[in-house]
């Protein structure tokens, strides 16, 4: 049977909850120092739509201006990422971007941008193999650099600015929104992640929270 | 040893793979007479004190291949470019 038969159906893939990358393992909860306000906060994104756009050969300028005029943005020549409707995109290398969204949550992205950058790009749906952790609160900096070779000044790593890099020996892109950083994992690192995270934000107190 | 990427900038060595010599080149004709370029492509390198212009793979940040000139007395690392530039 066709796949695409399965997931048009009602009661179909695409109608389950997904399940965390952290399920069975993070707890909801306090960890590390008990005392005072938590200094790093942690949450999954969860039903994000998660994708990668790579531009065909010769066709960068028109992909560019096909971004621009669907979603408002202009995709960026390095590692950093812009806003446009509904959809980040962030430079991952040359010719090639990842685009996270609420809105078109989980497949559904990937769906859009096929359809839209048809000819134009090759688009990957990762919304099923990543796991979106936000890490925030007064001591994230101080966390994440246990375990990230990136300097996360703000004078440097502004607002939107973002890197493909190793966080613990684990691939990981990272970008930056607002005073929040979060971090695309690949899912089947989430439990060694999780572990990381914990050791490495007890001495400032974590609080784990679920979303969505 | 920092590796100054033009896409991602500075990041520390062991985000990349060395693939060494950036200068050889694939010969053009498989026959039997171009034997000893092949010989020469495949097995034999120069050893040389000083600068030297290496393929390193960014395989933990862009996936770039890199052409880095590097000083193999000093480590220094005097340019970095795409290996694909202007392809």
């Amino acid at each position: 049977m066709p796949i695409l038969s399965i997931r048009k159906e009602s009661g179909s893939v695409s109608n389950l909850e997904s399940t965390s990358a952290l399920h069975g393992f993070a707890a909801p909860g306090r960890y590390g120092k008990r005392d005072g306000d938590a200094g790093v906060t942690a949450s999954e994104r969860k039903n994000l739509g998660l994708a990668t756009i790579a531009a065909r050969k010769g066709q960068e300028a028109a992909l560019k201006a096909a971004i621009q005029s669907a979603y408002g943005a202009d995709l960026p020549d390095g590692s950093t990422s812009a806003v446009g409707k509904g959809v980040r995109f962030i430079g991952i290398g040359p010719g090639q971007w990842f685009a996270v969204s609420d809105s078109l949550a989980n497949e559904a992205l990937a769906d859009e941008l096929s359809t839209k950058l048809q000819g134009l790009a090759s688009i990957a749906d990762h919304s099923s193999g990543r796991a979106v952790m936000r890490i925030e609160g007064p001591a994230v900096k101080d966390a994440l650099a246990k375990g990230l070779a990136i300097d996360l000044d703000p004078r440097v790593f502004v607002d939107g600015a973002a890197a493909t890099s190793t966080l613990s020996h684990m691939g990981v892109l990272l970008w930056r929104d607002g005073d929040a950083y979060d971090v695309a994992l690949f899912r089947s690192v989430g439990g060694s992640f999780w572990g990381w995270l914990r050791a490495s934000a007890a001495e400032y107190g974590l609080e784990f929270v679920t979303t969505s | 040893m920092r590796i100054n990427c033009p896409y991602c900038g500075a990041r520390c060595l062991e985000e990349f793979t060395y693939r060494g010599d950036a200068t050889v080149k694939r010969p053009e004709s498989i026959d039997e007479s171009a034997r000893d370029a092949w010989v020469d492509y495949v097995y034999l390198r120069d050893n040389p004190a000083g600068l030297h212009k290496e393929l390193w793979h960014h395989g933990a940040g862009c996936h770039s291949w890199l052409e880095v000139t590097r000083n193999t007395v000093t480590h220094e690392i005097v340019a970095v470019e795409l290996a694909a530039k202007g392809r």
